[in-house]
């Protein structure tokens, strides 16, 4: 199984590598076209809609940084696509490389069991969880600076801080209630 | 006591009702009923009652009667076809002569035809500058003349099987089929399980007006100019198997604007398969559902299905029978392939 | 830092500089010199393709010779006799094969008058029986009756070269009625049809003004030309005149747009 490793590449000077895995091909576009304007650091974005990446690009591609998980609350196959997506990326990763993020969280239509699991898979992996916007330019600017924060940090751009120690602080945590019945 | 009866003033009112006041003076030119004096004398910024007042006025003026204002309505109809719903008929088998069947010949034996069939009845013929043949019927029985109300209007291209109807009732349908197979020289006619909203877009589809997908030696020099000159800091990983699914798609349903279906409907009367749910699997007979799929272009959404990942490619025969069979109501038995509407179930 | 910069290392980096600098000219110069003679090349290439165009005229679609070789080398003429003549031989019509073999796609290009028109394309599987998949061709086109009447499953190239017969004639047929409605503007068509096999003109006698209604059959699909020509007037005796019997004979033998200029140019008709 062709795994995606961390560290089996040479970094580039001033550079950070982010992978947009999202199964419906939408937000990924518009987050990198807004990620590739950073001017302090050079960003490469990778697009993919989901794991396991082609082997041809093995070669040409660079190391990657920051992979995440873009899940559309809305859809199931989202989510599954993610989900499944997973096994791919080696276990090094999950150390403070990987995060999610998902839209649509207010909309009517994503139900909240599919947040609820999530959450757990989130948190199960130790990874942040990130609420974006994708329908206005506002949102997809906020969305880019989160990313960019913590692309920063996992590409080893801010001097104090690493990967690991980062997400001790963001990853996301499980409500204690999240197991009870939601008032709907 | 004028010329126009009640029949005719219901029918004038319901048109101008019908036709927005823009289009009202193009269409009543068209008529050329009215004299230039009575043309100029329409007010088109008046109310719609107001309108057809006047207008009413000066059909009485005229002594025009309810065929007259049949004639404006075929021409109201004739200008707007995406109005209504159409049903596709097919003739089958023709004669040897029925490639030869020209439009005086057509007329002559589809009139003689009905009018032998139903004593009363109402029957206009037009052709279309796109060398279509409008008919419109009013149908009336041995003892009602005919209702100008509740027309059929019929639209066929001689040289080719297709028959296209508005609103057929099913006391109507064998009727207009005796005089339809007889005036075209073929020998039967059947449903051809197609139907829509835009008259234009059934027809192109049929008609093959639009641009399909074949695989060629040579791609087409267009893709070049589509290619996004995308960053060089953004790279698609997966932009092989993209440009496959989307070659897929577009081999299934076609390039650029597809004909606006739409729906297309799944009727299944297939054997329930679900190994979880034993209580259903158990039974004999087949399990009826309907499925529908809905869309305003339900062609170019079946398309984005495909070439997005949503539908699995190679695109299943199910969904590309659409547009290579023609048709958009399909029933769906374990038999296999049985009479021309059927086909096989897919393994889910 | 500062006194090292001006030392050693500076002039080894400004050589290195020199030197790189030096290479990628020359580099340069020679990938310069190689597309140069490229463009040489690609042009005579273009200058020989146009002069096979000239010579195949009406049929004018260029097949990839590559790809027939390696098709031929696949097509054991045993099995498929059809398939394997067509490949041998030109034709107006390119095919590729599909789905490693068991499929063809084969694409009829019409002309008229050294004008390319529509192409149309089948889709054909060649396993297990020859069978049409897909096509664009319009429904007025008898396709299933010439595919049974010239046994498509055995003899692939005649049934491909009746169609392409009908396709090219229909084309030249539409185009004709398509040039008659530019360029004869005096001239009304009455009636047409969408197969473009019959065609009703009202032409107008110049000075008298007289309307003569000129029929023009075309029953067999597979010309250009009219098989039957009937006139009709107010004026009984016109057409047995010699110049309209003249004319006649011209509509059968002439394309009908240039019929109709010689007619004007005659003065038989405004």
């Amino acid at each position: 199984m062709s795994l995606l490793k961390p560290f089996s590449k040479l970094p580039g000077l001033n550079t950070a590598n982010i992978l947009l895995v999202e199964s419906e091909e939408q937000f990924q576009q518009s987050l990198a076209d807004a990620l590739v304007e950073e001017t302090s650091v050079t960003v490469n974005v990778r697009l993919a809609k989901s794991l396991p990446l082609p082997m041809e690009n093995d070669e040409s591609r660079p190391r990657i940084d920051l992979v995440v998980f873009i899940i559309n609350l809305t859809s199931e196959l989202s989510f599954q696509s993610a989900e499944a997506s997973l096994k791919y990326l080696d276990p090094g990763y999950f150390l403070g490389k990987v995060c999610f993020m998902v839209t649509n969280a207010r909309n009517a239509s994503s139900p909240a069991e599919r947040l609820d699991a999530v959450r757990k898979l989130a948190s199960s992996l130790h990874c942040p969880l990130l609420f974006a916007e994708d329908q206005t330019p506002d949102g997809v600017a906020s969305a880019t600076e989160r990313l960019l924060t913590i692309l920063k940090v996992a590409a080893g751009l801010v001097p104090i801080a690493t990967a690991l120690y980062v997400s001790n602080l963001t990853r996301c945590t499980l409500p204690l209630d999240i197991d009870l019945p939601s008032f709907d | 006591m004028g010329s126009m009866d009640n029949t005719a003033k219901r029918l004038l009112q319901r048109l101008v009702r019908r036709i927005p006041s823009q289009m009202l003076k193009t269409t009543l030119d068209k008529w050329s009923r009215l004299t230039a004096a009575q043309r100029q004398s329409m007010d088109y910024t008046e109310s719609k009652w107001a309108l057809t007042e006047k207008l009413l006025a000066i059909c009485e003026e005229n002594e025009l009667t309810v065929k007259h204002i049949a004639e404006l309505e075929m021409i109201h109809v004739i200008e707007n076809p995406n109005l209504g719903m159409w049903y596709v008929f097919q003739l089958m088998d023709p004669q040897d002569d029925a490639h030869s069947v020209e439009l005086t010949q057509f007329k002559e034996q589809f009139k003689s035809h009905l009018s032998e069939l139903i004593r009363h009845v109402s029957i206009k013929i037009k052709k279309h500058t796109d060398e279509a043949v409008w008919i419109r019927i009013a149908w009336g029985d041995t003892f009602s003349r005919p209702n100008h109300l509740k027309p059929t209007y019929v639209v066929h291209y001689l040289q080719t099987p297709y028959v296209f109807l508005t609103s057929p009732t099913s006391k109507q349908k064998p009727l207009l089929s005796q005089a339809l197979v007889l005036s075209t020289r073929y020998q039967a006619i059947k449903d051809a399980n197609l139907s829509g909203r835009k008259l234009t877009a059934i027809r192109d589809l049929l008609m093959k007006q639009y641009l399909q997908v074949f695989p060629t030696k040579f791609p087409s020099p267009l893709a070049e100019r589509n290619c996004v000159v995308s960053n060089l800091h953004i790279e698609k990983e997966q932009a092989g198997s993209a440009a496959n699914r989307h070659q897929m798609a577009c081999e299934a349903f076609g390039d650029g604007i597809l004909p606006q279906l739409q729906s297309a409907v799944y009727k299944l009367e297939t054997k329930f398969r679900d190994h979880t749910n034993k209580t259903m699997t158990e039974r004999d007979e087949p399990f009826k559902c309907v499925v529908k799929f809905a869309s305003t272009n339900l062609l170019e959404s079946l398309r984005h299905s495909a070439s997005s990942g949503v539908a699995s490619t190679p695109v299943t025969p199910l969904l590309s029978s659409v547009p290579l069979k023609g048709k958009n109501y399909f029933v769906i038995t374990d038999n296999g392939p049985g009479p021309s509407s059927q086909m096989k179930p897919s393994q889910k | 830092m500062c006194a090292l910069s001006e030392g050693v290392l500076s002039h080894l980096s400004l050589l290195e500089v020199q030197a790189r600098s030096r290479k990628s000219r020359l580099q340069q110069q020679s990938r310069v010199m190689e597309l140069k003679a490229k463009v040489e090349a690609l042009k005579t290439q273009r200058e020989q393709l146009k002069a096979q165009i000239q010579t195949h005229q009406v049929w004018g679609l260029m097949v990839a010779e590559c790809d027939f070789r390696s098709l031929l080398a696949c097509c054991n003429p045993l099995f498929f006799p059809a398939l394997f003549y067509l490949l041998i031989s030109s034709g107006g019509y390119d095919i590729i094969k599909t789905r490693k073999g068991k499929g063809a796609c084969v694409s009829i290009a019409t002309a008229y008058e050294d004008v390319f028109l529509d192409t149309f394309n089948l889709e054909i599987d060649l396993k297990p029986t020859v069978k049409i998949n897909r096509h664009n061709i319009p429904p007025f086109i008898p396709l299933n009756n010439l595919a049974e009447q010239n046994n498509m499953q055995t003899d692939l190239r005649v049934f491909l070269d009746t169609l392409s017969q009908h396709l090219n004639a229909f084309a030249g047929r539409k185009q004709q009625l398509k040039l008659v409605k530019e360029k004869h503007k005096s001239v009304e068509v009455m009636e047409s049809n969408v197969l473009c096999s019959l065609l009703v003109l009202l032409f107008t006698v110049p000075r008298e003004k007289t309307a003569v209604l000129c029929t023009l059959d075309y029953t067999d699909h597979t010309r250009c030309l009219p098989t039957r020509v009937h006139l009709e007037s107010e004026d009984k005796q016109l057409p047995d005149s010699p110049q309209w019997e003249k004319n006649c004979s011209l509509l059968m033998e002439t394309p009908v747009h240039k019929a109709l200029i010689t007619m004007k140019k005659m003065g038989s008709i405004v």
